[in-house]
C-alpha cells in the first residue's frame, strides 16, 4: 500500500466516521439509543450523554407551589402571561392587568375603566432602563404602561402592523410586536416605526406569533406561524430563517434534522441555545445541532406547546396544555413534567429520562392548572400563567442539572420501566 | 413482564381501533338525529346520548371528558405512492390522533340573560382592496353564496322555535372579511369579545382563514370553515376548528389519479392565480406529479383578474405540456381557455372546482365543452335532503344553491344542533361537535370527520358534456389509485392518551 493509498484509506474512514457522527439520520435508524445500552429507549442527540449517570442523578423538583386566582384579586382567572421583576410580577389576563407585589403580597389589577386600552393581554415586557411596562393586547394593539397611566398604539395611530398583538419585547430602545400580520419595531427615542413582513423579512407567511429578545448576541428571534423562527441581527440588520427541512405539515420526517414544524409558537434564547416551541412538539438548537423534543419518547405531559422559555442551554420550560414540561438537563435527556390532580389542588411531579419514569414525587399542592400559557424565571422561582390562575414555584434550594441522591422529598420509585402507562 | 404488558396494550389499542373504525369509518351514514328523548331538545342518537352526558356532566375547571377520540389510519387518504419522502417512514405523524381541549373553559356558566344566541359569520361579501390575496378583493360572489346558506340555516332554526331549551331565537351576526392586513383577526376578535357569539362561521380566503383560526385558538370558541379548501388549513393542531368542506389535497390526488394513471398524460402544465387559493391549491397536485415520476415542467402565475394571459399561454406552449390545469377564479380559467383555444392550443383542461360557478360557463361558451374540474361534491345527487334544499333556498334567495351556500347550510345546521345539545358554553359546543359519534347527513351528502376534524368525503370529477356539467365518481370512471396504506405506528406516540381511545 503506498502512502497516498492509506493517507486516502485514512481520509475515507475519517470522513465516515464523521458523517456517521454528524448526520441525524443515522442518528434516528440507529434504535440504540442511550449509548447503545438499551434498545427501547429514544436515541440521544450530540452533547447528550448518561455515561455514569444512575438513577439516582435527579434533578431539582419545585414542590413548593403557591396560587393565584380570582379570589386572591386576580382579575381574571384566564391568564395569558406572565413578567417577573425583582419586586413585582406583572400578569396578563383575557380581561385585565394585574401586579404583584412580591413584599406584601398584594395584588393591584386595571382593567378597560381604569384606562387599559384592552381586556385581553397576550404579552408583557419591561424595558429595564425605565421601567416602562409594554403590553402587548389581543386585539388591542400595544400599550406603554408608564407613570399610572396608559398609552396606546394602533393600527390607525401609529406603525402598529396590526392590532392583533401575541408577543412584545423590548431591544435596546426599542419595542418589537408580533402581530398576526407582520412584525412591528418601535424606536421609543426617535418615535419610529419599522414593519417587517413577507417583503423585506423572510416569511413565507407574515402570521407572528411571538417575539424575544436576546441580549447576550443582540438578536432578536420571531416565532411566525407558517415561517419558523426567524432570527435578526440587530447590529447588522440581517435576517436568518430556521424552517422545517422536510416542508411537509403532516410528517416530521427526522426528529433532529431541524426546526420540528413550521408553524411555531415561541422561541427562547439562553447562554448559546435557541429553543422553539410549536404545538407539534419543541426543538433546541446549539448553533450545530438540532434535537426535536416529543412527548411519547421524552415524558413531557403533550406536544401541544403554547410557549416555552429557557433558563439555560440546559434547562427550558415548556407550557403545554396538559401540564408543564422541563428540560431539566439537557445533558442527560431529563425531564420533569409537573400535573395537577383533576379533584384537589394536589399533583404531582414526574421524573424522566430519556422517556423512562424514574420517580414520582407527590405535591401536596400542585400547578394552578394542566393548561399552561405563560412562564417566566424569578432566581430559582418561577411563575406560570395559566388558563386557571397563576402559579409561584418557590425555587429554595435549587440546583441546575443534576445531582447525586439530592435531599428531595419523599418521592415513590417508579413502578413502571415506560413512561408510556403512566401518565 | 414486558411481554404481558406489551400484549395487553397490543389488545387494548386493537380493541380500541376496531370500536374506532366502525365509529369513525363506518360505511353506514346515520341520517340527521331523529330520535329523540326528553333530556334534549332536539334529536340525538343513541350512540351519542352518552357522550353528551359526559360532556354535559363537567362544571368545574379541571375535568376533562374521557371520551374516546378519533383515530385515522391514514392521512388525508393518501395513495401510497404519493406520500412525501417515497418509502422513508417518518418519524412522527401529524394529525392522526384526534386533538383535545383540556382547558378550563366547561366551567363558565350559562348566561343567564340571553336576548339571542349569536352564531358569528365573517366571510367576503362586500367589495375591497385585499393583499392577502393578492390585489382587488374578487370572491364577494362566494362570499355572498356563503352568507345565504347559513341565513337559510338559521331561520330554518328559528321556524323550529330558535335555541330549543330556552325559547330564544339564533341571531347571525354578519362580519366582512375584507382580508386587509390581517383584519380577519380583528373581526374574530370583535365577534368573540364584542358581540359575545357562540360559535363563528368563516371563512373562504386560506390566509384570512389561518389568521382567524389562530385568534379562535386563543379567545377559545368554535370555528366552523365551509369554504376554504386550502389542505393547510387544518393541519394546525388546533382543537376549536372544524372544516365541513373536502379540501384540495384530496380533490389533487383524484385529479392526479386521473390525469397521469386514467388518461395517460406526460406532462401536465399549470398555470394559477397568484395567491394563496392559487399557490396552495396546486401543490399536492404539483408533487403528485413529481411522486408519479411526472415532474410538472412549468408552473405559470398570474395576477387575479388579469385580462392577457398571452405571455403565460406562450410559454406553456412552447414547453409541449399535453394538459393545461388551472387553478384560480372561474372568470379567469374561462379567459385563459378562450385565449388557449385562440392561440391553437387544443390540450386537454383541467380546473379547480371554483371554475364551475356560472362564471365559468358563461364567458367560455363552446369552450367550455370537455373541461373537467374537480368537485368536493355533487350537486346532482338524487337525494330528498338536497331536492328540499334546494327548493327553499331558490324560494328565499330567487338563485341556484352551489358549493358554497349549500356546505355554509350544512355547517351551520350542524353547529346549531350542537348548541342545542350543549348549551351556551363554547368549550361544550366545541366537544359535541368534536366526538360526534356518527356522520352528519347533510344537504351535501355525508359528513364525516377525520381526527384533525376534517371533513373527508369522497370528491368527484365534473365533466362538462353536452352543454352541462356530469359529475362522476372514481368508480364511475374506473379510475385507478395507488395502495392506501393503513398505519398504526402514531399509536406508540400516545401512550398516555391509551385508555380514552377505548369505546365506553
Amino acid at each position: 500500500m503506498t502512502s497516498n493509498t492509506a493517507g486516502y484509506f485514512a481520509s475515507f474512514i475519517m470522513l465516515m466516521w464523521v458523517a456517521v457522527q454528524g448526520c441525524p439520520e443515522y442518528a434516528i435508524a440507529d434504535d440504540s439509543g442511550a449509548g447503545g445500552k438499551n434498545s427501547s429507549l429514544p436515541a440521544l442527540a450530540f452533547g447528550q450523554s448518561v455515561d455514569g449517570i444512575s438513577d439516582e442523578d435527579l434533578p431539582y423538583v419545585y414542590t413548593q407551589w403557591e396560587n393565584y386566582t380570582v379570589e386572591d384579586g386576580l382579575p381574571n382567572d384566564h391568564l395569558f402571561c406572565v413578567k417577573a421583576t425583582p419586586d413585582v410580577i406583572w400578569i396578563g389576563s383575557e380581561n385585565g392587568l394585574a401586579r404583584l407585589d412580591k413584599k406584601s403580597g398584594k395584588i393591584q389589577s386595571w382593567n378597560e375603566e381604569d384606562g387599559l386600552p384592552w381586556r385581553a393581554i397576550t404579552s408583557i415586557d419591561v424595558d429595564p432602563k425605565t421601567g416602562d411596562v409594554w403590553l402587548g393586547l389581543f386585539g388591542g394593539g400595544l400599550a406603554r404602561f408608564s407613570g399610572g397611566r396608559f398609552e396606546h398604539f394602533h393600527q390607525l395611530n401609529s406603525g402598529l402592523v396590526n392590532d392583533v398583538v401575541y408577543g412584545v419585547a423590548v431591544e435596546n430602545n426599542h419595542i418589537w410586536c408580533a402581530t398576526t400580520a407582520g412584525a412591528s419595531r418601535y424606536d421609543v427615542i426617535t418615535g419610529k416605526w419599522d414593519i417587517y413582513t413577507e417583503k423585506n423579512a423572510p416569511m413565507e407567511e407574515i402570521w407572528n406569533y411571538n417575539v424575544t429578545y436576546a441580549p447576550s448576541v443582540n438578536k432578536v428571534f420571531l416565532a411566525v406561524w407558517g415561517s419558523g423562527c426567524l432570527e435578526f441581527d440587530v447590529a447588522t440588520e440581517k435576517w436568518k430563517d430556521y424552517i422545517d427541512p422536510d416542508k411537509e405539515m403532516e410528517i416530521d420526517l427526522y426528529r433532529d434534522d431541524g426546526i420540528i414544524h413550521v408553524i411555531t409558537t415561541a422561541a427562547s434564547f439562553a447562554d448559546g441555545a435557541l429553543w422553539v416551541s410549536a404545538y407539534f412538539g419543541c426543538c433546541r438548537y446549539d448553533g450545530r445541532h438540532w434535537r426535536g423534543f416529543y412527548a411519547h419518547e421524552t415524558g413531557l405531559p403533550s406536544d401541544f406547546t403554547n410557549f416555552l422559555k429557557a433558563r439555560s442551554a440546559n434547562e427550558a420550560w415548556f407550557c403545554t396544555d396538559k401540564g408543564a414540561g422541563v428540560v431539566a438537563d439537557y445533558a442527560t435527556d431529563t425531564y420533569v413534567a409537573y400535573y395537577r390532580n383533576s379533584d384537589n389542588s394536589g399533583g404531582v411531579a414526574k421524573i424522566y429520562r430519556q422517556g423512562r419514569l424514574l420517580r414520582e414525587v407527590p405535591l401536596e399542592v400542585s400547578i394552578a392548572h394542566n393548561f399552561m400559557i405563560g412562564v417566566d424565571f424569578d432566581g430559582d422561582d418561577v411563575w406560570l400563567a395559566t388558563a386557571h390562575g397563576l402559579s409561584h414555584g418557590i425555587g429554595k434550594g435549587y440546583y441546575p442539572g443534576v445531582k447525586r441522591a439530592p435531599q428531595q422529598p419523599q418521592t415513590v420509585a417508579a413502578a413502571s420501566s415506560t413512561s408510556a402507562d403512566s401518565k | 413482564m414486558r411481554f404481558i404488558k406489551v400484549a395487553f396494550w397490543t389488545f387494548a389499542v386493537s380493541v380500541g381501533l376496531i370500536a374506532f373504525e366502525k365509529l369513525v369509518q363506518g360505511d353506514e351514514p346515520a341520517p340527521a338525529p331523529q330520535s329523540g328523548t326528553s333530556d334534549f331538545a332536539v334529536p340525538v342518537e343513541p350512540s351519542m346520548k352518552s357522550v353528551v352526558d359526559a360532556i354535559r356532566a363537567i362544571n368545574d375547571p379541571y375535568h376533562v371528558p374521557k371520551l374516546p377520540l378519533r383515530i385515522d389510519q391514514n392521512y388525508g387518504h393518501t395513495p401510497r405512492d404519493l406520500e412525501p419522502f417515497g418509502y422513508v417512514p417518518p418519524f412522527k405523524r401529524h394529525f392522526m390522533i384526534q386533538m383535545e381541549y383540556t382547558g378550563p373553559g366547561r366551567a363558565i356558566p350559562e348566561p343567564e340573560h340571553v336576548d339571542s344566541v349569536k352564531i358569528g359569520f365573517l366571510g367576503p361579501i362586500e367589495p375591497t382592496v385585499s393583499v392577502a390575496t393578492g390585489g382587488r378583493s374578487h370572491e364577494e360572489n362566494l362570499g355572498q353564496m356563503m352568507l345565504r346558506g347559513a341565513q337559510l340555516a338559521v331561520e330554518v332554526a328559528n321556524e323550529q322555535g330558535g335555541y330549543r331549551p330556552r325559547g330564544i331565537p339564533f341571531e347571525l351576526v354578519v362580519h366582512n372579511d375584507n382580508g386587509l392586513w390581517g383584519s380577519s383577526g380583528n373581526e374574530i376578535i370583535n365577534l368573540a369579545y364584542k358581540d359575545q357569539v357562540w360559535a363563528i362561521l368563516g371563512t373562504i380566503d386560506g390566509a384570512n382563514s389561518h389568521i382567524a383560526i389562530r385568534v379562535a385558538l386563543k379567545a377559545e370558541i368554535p370555528m366552523i370553515n365551509t369554504g376554504d379548501t386550502d389542505p393547510t388549513f387544518i393541519e394546525t393542531n388546533i382543537p376549536w376548528v372544524f372544516r365541513m368542506i373536502t379540501d384540495d389535497r384530496r380533490q389533487c390526488y383524484l385529479l392526479v389519479d386521473y390525469i397521469y394513471r386514467k388518461v395517460g398524460i406526460h406532462k401536465l402544465g399549470i398555470i394559477r392565480a397568484s395567491n394563496r387559493y392559487g399557490r396552495f391549491g396546486v401543490r399536492e397536485l404539483r408533487d403528485g406529479s413529481r411522486r408519479l415520476g411526472k415532474p410538472v415542467p412549468l408552473e405559470m402565475a398570474y395576477f387575479v383578474g388579469q385580462a392577457d394571459f398571452s405571455l403565460e399561454l406562450q410559454r406553456l406552449k412552447d414547453a409541449g405540456v399535453e394538459a393545461i390545469m388551472h387553478w384560480g377564479d372561474a372568470a379567469d380559467g374561462a379567459r385563459i381557455l378562450n385565449q388557449m383555444r385562440a392561440m391553437g392550443m387544443a390540450q386537454p383542461f383541467f380546473a379547480c372546482d371554483r371554475c364551475l360557478g356560472p362564471e365559468f360557463t358563461e364567458i367560455a361558451g363552446s369552450n367550455a365543452e370537455g373541461v373537467v374540474c374537480a368537485s368536493p361534491w355533487n350537486p346532482q345527487r338524487d337525494d330528498p335532503c338536497m331536492k328540499e334544499f334546494r327548493e327553499r333556498f331558490m324560494k328565499r334567495f330567487e338563485v341556484e344553491p352551489d358549493t358554497y351556500a349549500a356546505h355554509a347550510y350544512d355547517g351551520v345546521q350542524m353547529l346549531l344542533w350542537a348548541i342545542q345539545v350543549a348549551g351556551l358554553n363554547r368549550a361544550k359546543i366545541r366537544d359535541v361537535l368534536a366526538y360526534r359519534t356518527e356522520p352528519w347527513q347533510g344537504v351535501v351528502g355525508t359528513i364525516r370527520l377525520t381526527a384533525a376534524l376534517d371533513g373527508r368525503e369522497e370528491v368527484f370529477l365534473a365533466i362538462r358534456e353536452g352543454g352541462r356539467w356530469q359529475y362522476y365518481t372514481r368508480k364511475d370512471l374506473n379510475i385507478p389509485s395507488g395502495p392506501i396504506e393503513k398505519y398504526s405506528d402514531h399509536l406508540k406516540q400516545i401512550p398516555g392518551n391509551l385508555t380514552q381511545i377505548q369505546q365506553p
